[in-house]
């Protein structure tokens, strides 16, 4: 309360003005040390990739400037075309059930917190276990022959007769790739979903309560609608993690079979780390940043002009 | 005040899927220790079941694990510390502080994080190799501070946001600089985001396995160090199960010591007993 009372005292906007003046100061001696590190490890390599994708780059012949050329060459890549696609599919099916799950089970979570606190470290496990280690055991769950956890499970329950060689078949193989990225991934909307619905003040719950609400209406007009803040950022790191991956789909299936699960950032270690053209690679990697800022920036701007 | 029987169902439903999402996981333990005849069909075949510690007692002398553990220690904890110390005082100065360019660069800094890794690694390489710092774990560290920035300095700007003002308002009035303001109200009142960045941070470092490849030859850390154990033996899978472990156990252990921080203020604020 005295809080309130000083902040609305006029000797406080006087000190506002004269403090003010140092602002500008105290905050680049703020900033500084991580604009350097910014710059040495964004910006400059930004730049270099930009300024690399017009050139013609194979091994380690002499860079020759090509113009344009990567990018015509690229447009007329079916390959490309198609590796756009697949992340595009990748990165929404993988977004949407890991937040999805994530959430469900946060909701779920909350009705029983104390219980559930062992089994959310369970699930958040798989989060902590690096994209190279989970490839390694779903190769596994996913083996071709009659031995493959997966196509057991099937045969016992009678769903299938035939093993299924889950990563081998195009049609199977992004599902399959997705399934495994996202048991990797719900344990961190998960956890945000959880945390944004344990702030949601216990007043609000008991007052519902009071009111005779069940549980399932109180997740639905209470919890779910104040859990979006967790729910954001939950989405915007799932999204934009799942854009980078590439561990998994390299241990999994390699971009193969015929290129289904080859998304862009497998296109440029292929074009770039495999075949050496370096300007091609980075070519595909600034049609993919500008295709991802024309979908984030505006959100950005709104989320950046929300904190005026 | 959530009453028994639907506390139970939730316990049991959630518990069931925690069951299944653990099947990788035991999938892996199992494998390290079954002798390798017997996995050939799959870690969860019943026939002809044994325990062996072999793969466990033969992968310290055949592999540099211990050395390689500790690398990714120095790599994971620098990492975390970086950005740890810096992001909030960036996040402070865009949230609370007036400046010139003050909106270009949050937005340029937020936006990187839709930078794939694949974008930094050639031009770093190249910068690395001209300035003779392959295989100089710093080599690594700066791009993984670098690249963590984005999101850490999003993560702990959107905690204060809800930060009261009336805080810095008073310590304004107490007549503290912007700087001290930084140091006195607002870093010890957001420890909540700060150990959310560096849980989260560590468990990317630690699992990294692009940079320390391409910028590492002698001193690797774990996750390379399993990368190469798989491109050298076809069959080995036990022992690789082994060293996915051994990848594996500290995130883990962190996380599970850590996790409160991720729901701190839950068990004060609701009040609730189940």
């Amino acid at each position: 309360m005295t809080v309130v009372a000083e902040a609305n005292d006029p000797r406080q906007k006087v000190g506002n003005r004269r403090t003010k003046k140092g602002d500008g100061v105290a905050a680049w001696v703020l900033i500084t040390p991580l604009l350097i590190l910014f710059a040495i490890s964004i910006v400059y390599p930004l730049i270099e990739t930009i300024r690399l994708s017009f050139y013609d780059i194979r091994g380690v012949a002499a860079p020759k400037f090509f113009g344009i050329t990567n990018y015509l060459r690229l447009f007329q890549d079916a390959n490309f075309r198609h590796s756009m696609l697949a992340t595009l599919q990748w990165t929404l099916a993988s977004t949407f059930f890991a937040v999805a799950i994530g959430w469900m089970l946060a909701m779920l979570c909350s009705l029983a917190p104390k219980r559930t606190l062992p089994f959310r470290v369970m699930i958040f496990a798989a989060y902590g276990v690096a994209e190279a280690v989970s490839g390694f055991m779903w190769l596994g769950i996913y083996r071709p022959d009659a031995a493959g956890l997966l196509n057991v499970v099937l045969q016992t329950l009678g769903l299938s007769s035939q093993p299924h060689p889950w990563l081998g078949d195009a049609n199977t193989a992004m599902p399959a790739v997705i399934a495994a990225y996202v048991w990797t991934q719900v344990g961190l909307p998960l956890m945000m979903c959880f945390a944004s619905i344990q702030s949601i003040p216990t007043s609000l719950r008991e007052a519902a309560y009071v009111d005779g609400a069940s549980p399932m209406r109180m997740l639905r007009y209470i919890v779910m609608p104040l859990s979006m803040p967790g729910v954001r950022v939950a989405t915007f790191i799932t999204l934009l993690s799942s854009l980078k991956a590439f561990d998994l789909i390299y241990m999994l299936t390699a971009g193969g079979p015929v290129r289904s699960t080859e998304t862009v950032g497998y296109f440029m270690y292929r074009e770039s780390m495999q075949n050496f053209k370096l300007g091609y690679g980075a070519a595909a990697t600034v049609v993919l940043l500008v295709a991802v800022l024309i979908v984030s920036v505006p959100a950005i701007i709104q989320r950046t002009g929300e904190a005026k | 005040m959530i009453n028994k029987s639907v506390a139970n169902w939730v316990t049991i439903i959630v518990g069931s899927i925690a069951l299944l999402w653990m099947i990788p996981l035991v999938g892996v333990v199992v494998t390290s220790l079954r002798p390798l005849t017997q996995t050939t069909l799959g870690w969860w075949n019943p026939d002809d079941f044994s325990l062996t510690l072999d793969a466990w007692t033969t992968v310290w002398t055949k592999y540099p694990l211990l050395d390689a553990f500790w690398v990714s220690v120095k790599i994971a904890g620098l990492s975390t510390l970086i950005p740890v110390i810096l992001a909030p005082m960036a996040a402070y100065a865009f949230q609370f502080l007036k400046f010139r360019f003050r909106r270009v660069l949050l937005i340029l800094i937020i936006n990187a994080f839709v930078l794939p890794n694949q974008v930094v690694v050639i031009p770093l390489f190249r910068l690395w190799r001209e300035l003779g710092m392959i295989d100089n774990i710093w080599a690594v560290i700066i791009p993984f501070a670098g690249m963590s920035f984005a999101w850490a300095v999003y993560l702990v700007k959107n905690y204060l946001e809800d930060f009261p003002k009336e805080l810095i308002e008073a310590a304004m009035v107490d007549g503290c600089g912007p700087i001290a303001r930084f140091f006195h109200v607002v870093l010890p009142n957001s420890i909540t985001p700060i150990a959310a960045v560096a849980i989260l941070q560590f468990l990317w470092t630690w699992n990294g396995l692009l940079l320390p490849v391409v910028f590492l030859r002698s001193d690797i850390p774990l996750t390379a160090l399993l990368a190469r154990i798989q491109g050298q033996y076809e069959s080995n899978w036990d022992q690789m199960s082994v060293a996915a472990i051994v990848t594996t156990v500290v995130p883990l252990v962190i996380f599970v010591v850590f996790q409160r921080f991720f729901t701190a203020g839950a068990s004060t604020k609701s009040g609730s007993k189940e």
